[in-house]
């Protein structure tokens, strides 16, 4: 009698046990594989040193091309002449992409303008 | 130089985001408030107070010292993108799910449910093609993410490719990714283009793709997963995301698997456009084009029609434009459906004899060019936009009672066959230069009788 009640016994507890385990077993893990593409950093640059002061200064209002930029920028360019009346303003709108072969040969062409540039308005 | 960019309130992050991928994360900015720029921009007046309210920050970003990390930034280091990921639920449906937000809330998949691209499916995916998993086929704009074979595999198992499929798919790839082809301005411009991927060839009736009514509706899978998987590929491989990098102003006419579809060979009269640009009977092309909305012409099953009718309506809408001033260097995609093309054939139109009425009737008087536009032509053929081949045409004509040419070559119409009796024809075009299409041929298949 006694061997029969520690087998029933240790069936009851082999079947907690199995029972307890239950959620584990059920568990699924799926693995995916990542969608992205890789990207090479480029090579970061830091940006050029300040002025002190805008006096004196030739300022390049670089138009963009975008409709309204020319009246933003001829805006800033009165607002620049009163505060500073002794710098001088230059207007150098970046020729549109239709009328140019070579863009990225343009860009260095602005630092031939002047002291400082202001670029917009994109978009 | 020191310097301040001007942009506005809803480009910034866009903004932001382009000058981290050219490796100037410090470049000094001001955004105007979008919700009054754009509406005043027309008026200086109306820009006053906008300005005035920049002014200060514009002077501060042009004198303030510089940081020691503006002046010399950490370089960004490279995210490595290549370790699976492994998610973990209650049941399989839990763990489905859980991929699922995962992927949509971190912005790889195009919001809509995706396939879990497990190693096996993935796997699957890789033996429809001979070529390598690892193969780099290029780089990805605008961030210029790795494309490599494999990744591709895994964005069009996302998508709910069948892997015969593939080899399409990684055609349409080498086109988008082809030094030509200006994929940025895909992804990235306020212009909203969609592209079209038209397949020529066996290779469209043996995939099943639907080249009749509803060409370009939903419920065929090889036309719905195909454009999907490159839609997911483009996204994820050039990690691009709407309102950050993506700004298409409305988004696209058909975003989630854009214009694809396949010609239809058997009902065309004429031969199949691979033919027409060389490759044999048996190949298999797969056609890239940047395309805005597309004009829709015909009678449909309500209205009588011509050919004849059709092409003088589409020649009519293309020398009625004038685009930008890049008349010179567009190209056209032209889609008749099969009953207008054999109208026409049997008119005694060839392919090639159409592309010719075309080119000769869209020519423009040079009396209604504006000076402008002559000037741009005449910069065209001196730095060679306009090839040397073709700029004696465009010489002779910009003069009184010269007809300049709208494209260089009757070639820049392409011309496909496609869609249902009845049905419409649809002129696709993009106000730019010719670096919008790109045509590749599917090779490589191993599922699949064709494309071998």
């Amino acid at each position: 009698m006694k061997k029969r009640m520690n087998w029933l016994l240790g069936a009851a507890l082999l079947i907690a046990a199995l029972c307890s385990a239950g959620a584990a077993c059920a568990q699924v893990t799926l693995e995916v594989m990542n969608p992205r593409g890789e990207i090479p950093p480029p090579p970061t640059i830091g940006i050029n040193p300040r002025v002190p002061d805008l006096a004196g200064k030739k300022i390049v209002l670089v138009d963009n091309g975008k409709f309204g930029a020319n009246n933003f920028l001829d805006v800033l360019a009165a607002m620049l002449t009163q505060k500073y009346p002794t710098a001088t303003i230059v207007m150098y709108p970046k020729p549109a992409a239709q009328t140019i072969t070579d863009m990225p040969k343009w860009y260095p062409t602005v630092a031939q303008q002047g002291d400082l540039f202001i670029f917009g308005v994109g978009d | 130089m020191p310097g301040v960019y001007l942009t506005t309130s809803e480009f910034l992050d866009d903004a932001k985001s382009a000058v981290k991928d050219r490796g100037m994360p410090s470049l000094r900015m001001v955004a105007l408030p979008a919700d009054t720029y754009y509406r005043s921009r027309a008026s200086q007046d109306e820009l006053k107070p906008i300005a005035t309210a920049a002014f200060a920050a514009i002077v501060d970003d042009l004198v303030r010292p510089l940081t020691a990390e503006e002046a010399h930034p950490s370089q960004v280091q490279k995210q490595l993108e290549s370790a699976n990921i492994k998610v973990t639920g209650k049941d399989y449906q839990d763990a489905y799910q859980k991929v699922n937000d995962l992927f949509l809330d971190s912005h790889w998949a195009d919001g809509l449910p995706i396939v879990p691209p497990t190693p096996k499916l993935v796997k699957a995916m890789l033996a429809a093609t001979t070529r390598s998993p690892q193969e780099v086929i290029g780089q990805v704009a605008p961030k210029q993410g790795t494309a490599t074979i494999e990744k591709i595999a895994v964005n069009s198992v996302m998508a709910g490719a069948k892997p015969e499929y593939f080899p399409v798919i990684l055609a349409a790839m080498d086109g988008f990714i082809d030094k030509h082809y200006d994929l940025t301005h895909v992804q990235a411009s306020t212009g909203s283009f969609t592209p079209l991927v038209i397949v020529s060839g066996p290779l469209g009736k043996e995939l099943g793709f639907n080249s009749g009514i509803g060409m370009l509706g939903h419920g065929f899978r090889a036309n719905s997963t195909v454009g999907r998987a490159l839609r997911m590929s483009l996204l994820n491989i050039g990690q691009t995301w709407p309102q950050v990098n993506d700004m298409a102003l409305t988004g696209r006419l058909e975003a989630y698997t854009f214009f694809t579809f396949a010609e239809d060979n058997e009902k065309s009269p004429w031969e199949p456009y691979a033919v027409s640009l060389g490759y044999k009977p048996e190949d298999s092309t797969v056609t890239v084009a940047t395309s805005g909305n597309p004009v829709v012409l015909g009678g449909g099953a309500v209205a009588p029609w011509t050919g004849q009718g059709v092409i003088d309506q589409m020649i009519a809408r293309i020398s009625g434009g004038g685009g930008f001033g890049w008349f010179h260097s567009q190209t056209f995609v032209i889609v008749l459906i099969p009953d207008c093309a054999v109208d026409l054939a049997s008119a005694g139109y060839t392919r090639k004899s159409l592309q010719a009425y075309m080119f000769e009737k869209s020519r423009l008087p040079f009396e209604k060019l504006s000076p402008a536009t002559v000037k741009l032509t005449q910069e065209a053929i001196a730095d060679g936009r306009i090839s040397p081949e073709h700029a004696q045409m465009f010489k002779d004509n910009l003069k009184p009672g010269g007809r300049v040419p709208i494209v260089q070559s009757p070639d820049d119409f392409h011309i496909f066959v496609a869609g249902g009796s009845p049905g419409y024809d649809l002129l696709f075009s993009y106000p730019g230069p010719n670096w919008a299409h790109q045509t590749k041929k599917v090779t490589g298949a191993t599922l699949t009788k064709a494309g071998r």
